[in-house]
């Protein structure tokens, strides 16, 4: 890989900072978690070890990262985390309600902290929260732990050595190497000289063993690379390489008890090293596994379709042969694309623990009670959904907590108790995640939409809106019933970016509301965005590819069943009217003579349709291509597949379809 | 043809309708056969549907039908002119496209005033080159979907 000077220096870097922000992230994940299993031991005499022991091997973890690239806020802020913790521990304080709040608040900031530095934006004030925690803990006397902080800039101090520079350390002083820190700060004229972190390594090298090379942030902005160097060269060699940027200083070994070390000795061994078994991936890798995966999974249906072709020509036992082959290779495919689409998922809890957070926060605001009930967790979502889903789930929780709960006093008036719960629940079904959003709450008013929706010029007609009606007034772009966004409610992501998002992601979102007694959104989601299985149909002469999953049940068509009202064609379905939709009509194609033969039906509840179409052609394993270019974004049609000879099938937006009646 | 220096621009030349079209060869990925098109419903008229190539989908736009002339039947030399503008990938119909030219810039004339076909909206020029004429088009404006090219019914 060839990259400019300037790039090189940067990209590596960069690489370095992304590992920390997702092993902060990690962290914070898991600190999440614990803390709220920890939640119901507040003002208890005994508090669960391990929690606690989790709980602070987090914040020492965070601590040491931080220290590690020098964002001291964090690592501080981490410090008197893990020293509340440490009285807790120590049984010297007892977990209260106060102490317990620090906490939450202090790990938010910690976020807050990690994101903004991530971000370049300016750091929030931390001092509120280390002053309370420092109150927490000054009760006791003596201070328990260390106050010191490990100097980030000091310039001796290198972060501890893997096993493996340890032994090139020990090989260099057995040759009577003399051992050097060497740091070099890249600045913009040295690199107009051309002198840049890759020459300096190779400069190094030629003199020397490299034992490590690290790079840290500058407490001024900037980089500095720590360069450990055995050498037996003379110190003259390189005293004029101070023009070009470099320092450098016998090297002193930091003593295997470092500051982040001391506080614990214990926990001291886990500390730096990351679990053995755990590999970090870049998504980005799998999703190239996906397309090669998908790939097969097109050759192998040409296969499968030029086999056929050769069935007359062929013996029948040696045919056999040759189909007992493809079927294996079919099913090996399938299970490739499984464990492939396995290594991109996770459980959906960590999502969940966020939305505790949050509900948490909303509740203390808006004094209002809450009670948060999770189905669920460990429901495995792909990665790449969950990231995508994480906003607008917070914005329907936000939603739920704002809008649809009433203060405990109305719920009183109302004859309901004085707590409201909010129901978040995720199931697994075939290739779908459903994650359903419920409050009991005063449920949306579609007269107030309704208004709303005519004042700004979304409605035209009188008729009562039905819930997908509703949700569909709601997600149009600019629509609010608050007259001003509140900053609860209304953080940039609106109902709009929802439904815009699920959508994106190949899902369907639905509505049902009652007034007086709750909302309840639901979100289904393909576990998969690469791969389906599909049904491939033809209407007007042209073929078209259905997701398989949304299919509820594909039916012969009696004519004699279908009635037509005003426009509309009503089929008679397990003795209920059903809305037909005959695609070529609806897509302008020509209909054929034997058009409107079959059905499939989807959607539920009242959403249900049934589409009329020529033939089905069967199922299939399809490639999910995007249609990215507006030029290619059309109602009705959600993206695209190729099946092996070139030739584009579209894939049907089914919600689309059924929103269009 | 001319050496290219600073002082010339390389063309992709397309036959359309009888006159000389160039497209800037930066902008141009590659030139297909016309294969299979699968037609796109509610599309724009002049977008005749969507085609696979170098595994993405991408939209085949009619020029013919984008500047209003006759559509004809494709044949061996009708040519899919696969261009990159910004982000999108977009695929243009032409009669038919084989020749590479390099042109001065200072043969390069702004369009007359009194070229009133849909197509004189989107040139940036007209080239002289020998005795012929060679209309330089604006490709991103091509694009623009609020200019002639909204969809049918736009998926919200």
């Amino acid at each position: 890989m060839i990259t400019g000077v300037a790039e090189s220096n940067d990209g590596m870097f960069a690489e370095f900072l992304d590992d920390f922000f997702a092993e902060c992230e990690e962290h914070l994940t898991s600190i999440r978690r614990t803390l709220l299993a920890l939640e119901p031991s507040i003002a208890q005499p005994r508090l669960s070890r391990d929690l606690l022991n989790e709980l602070f091997r987090g914040f020492h973890s965070l601590k040491g990262l931080a220290g590690m690239v020098g964002v001291a806020e964090v690592e501080q802020l981490a410090h008197h985390l893990e020293s509340y913790l440490r009285a807790l521990q120590q049984e010297q304080l007892r977990l209260t309600a106060e102490g317990f709040d620090a906490l939450i608040v202090g790990t938010q900031l910690l976020e807050q902290l990690v994101v903004a530095r991530r971000t370049h934006a300016a750091l929030p004030p931390t001092e509120p929260a280390l002053a309370r925690l420092a109150a927490l803990v000054t009760e006791l006397a003596p201070p328990l732990a260390p106050t010191t902080i490990s100097a980030a800039s000091s310039s001796a101090s290198v972060a501890p050595f893997s096993s493996e520079e340890q032994a090139k350390l020990a090989a260099a002083s057995t040759r009577g190497d003399q051992v050097w820190l060497v740091t070099f700060i890249p600045t913009p004229e040295l690199a107009k000289r051309d002198i840049n972190v890759n020459n300096i390594r190779g400069r190094l090298q030629q003199i020397g063993a490299l034992i490590s090379a690290a790079p840290r942030i500058l407490s001024a902005g900037g980089v500095a690379f720590d360069f450990v160097v055995a050498s037996h060269t003379d110190e003259t060699t390189f005293a004029a390489w101070q023009q070009d940027g470099l320092t450098y200083a016998p090297y002193q070994p930091v003593a295997p008890a470092h500051t982040i070390l001391e506080i614990s000795p214990p926990l001291a061994p886990a500390m730096m090293i990351a679990p053995s078994n755990v590999v970090r991936v870049d998504l980005s890798r799998l999703d190239e596994l996906m397309q090669l995966v998908g790939a097969l999974v097109v050759s192998r249906s040409r296969l499968t379709d030029q086999l056929a072709a050769l069935e007359p020509l062929v013996p029948v036992a040696e045919w056999r042969v040759l189909q007992e082959t493809t079927l294996a290779l079919e099913r090996q495919l399938r299970d490739l694309r499984t464990g492939v689409m396995r290594v991109r998922m996770v459980p959906i809890s960590d999502l969940f623990a966020r939305m505790q957070f949050v509900v948490r926060d909303l509740a203390r605001d808006l004094h209002k009670q809450i009670t948060l009930d999770l189905h669920g967790q460990d429901t495995e979502i792909d990665k790449f959904v969950v990231e995508r889903m994480l906003d607008p789930l917070l914005h329907l929780i936000r939603n739920a907590v704002s809008h649809g709960l009433e203060t405990p006093e109305q719920r009183l008036a109302c004859g309901k108790p004085s707590a409201g719960v909010i129901k978040l629940r995720a199931t697994t079904t075939g290739d779908l995640v459903t994650i359903n959003i419920e409050d009991d709450g005063r449920g949306i008013d579609p007269q107030q939409i309704e208004s709303r929706a005519r004042a700004l010029g979304l409605l035209a007609g009188d008729a009562l809106l039905d819930p997908a009606q509703i949700l569909h007034v709601l997600c149009a772009p600019g629509f609010s019933t608050r007259e001003q966004a509140d900053h609860i409610s209304g953080r940039g992501v609106g109902m709009d970016v929802v439904a815009k998002t699920v959508r994106e992601l190949g899902g369907t979102l639905m509505l049902e509301t009652q007034a007086g007694s709750g909302t309840r959104f639901t979100v289904q989601l393909p576990l998969t965005l690469a791969i389906m299985d599909a049904l491939i149909v033809q209407a007007g002469g042209q073929t078209f590819a259905v997701p398989l999953p949304v299919v509820r049940e594909v039916i012969r068509i009696q004519p004699e069943r279908i009635s037509v009202i005003e426009q509309n064609e009503l089929l008679l379905y397990r003795g209920q009217p059903l809305p037909l939709i005959r695609l070529a009509r609806r897509f302008g194609l020509v209909e054929t003579t034997q058009d409107a033969g079959f059905a499939f039906i989807i959607g539920s509840g009242r959403t249900t349709v049934g589409v009329a179409v020529e033939r089905f052609l069967g199922k299939r394993e399809i490639v999910v291509r995007p249609l990215n270019d507006p030029l290619t974004h059309v109602a009705g049609i959600a993206a695209a597949t190729e099946l092996g000879d070139g030739s584009v099938v579209l894939i049907l937006d089914t919600p689309a379809l059924m929103r269009s009646i | 043809m001319g050496e290219v220096g600073a002082t010339t621009q390389t063309y992709i030349l397309c036959e359309l309708a009888g006159a000389t079209y160039g497209i800037p060869s930066i902008m141009v990925q590659h030139i297909e056969m016309v294969e299979r098109i699968t037609p796109l419903p509610n599309a724009p008229p002049a977008v005749e549907g969507v085609v696979f190539s170098r595994g993405q989908v991408i939209p085949a736009l009619n020029l013919r039908r984008r500047f209003g002339f006759e559509p004809i039947a494709h044949n061996l030399r009708t040519r899919l002119v696969v261009i990159r503008s910004g982000a999108r990938t977009v695929g243009l119909l032409v009669d038919t496209a084989r020749e590479f030219v390099a042109i001065p810039y200072d043969a390069i004339q702004p369009p007359p005033q009194s070229i009133n076909q849909l197509s004189g909206d989107y040139l940036a020029g007209i080239a002289t080159l020998g005795n012929r004429l060679i209309l330089i088009l604006r490709v991103d404006d091509l694009l623009i979907t609020s200019d002639g090219l909204a969809t049918a019914g736009a998926a919200d």
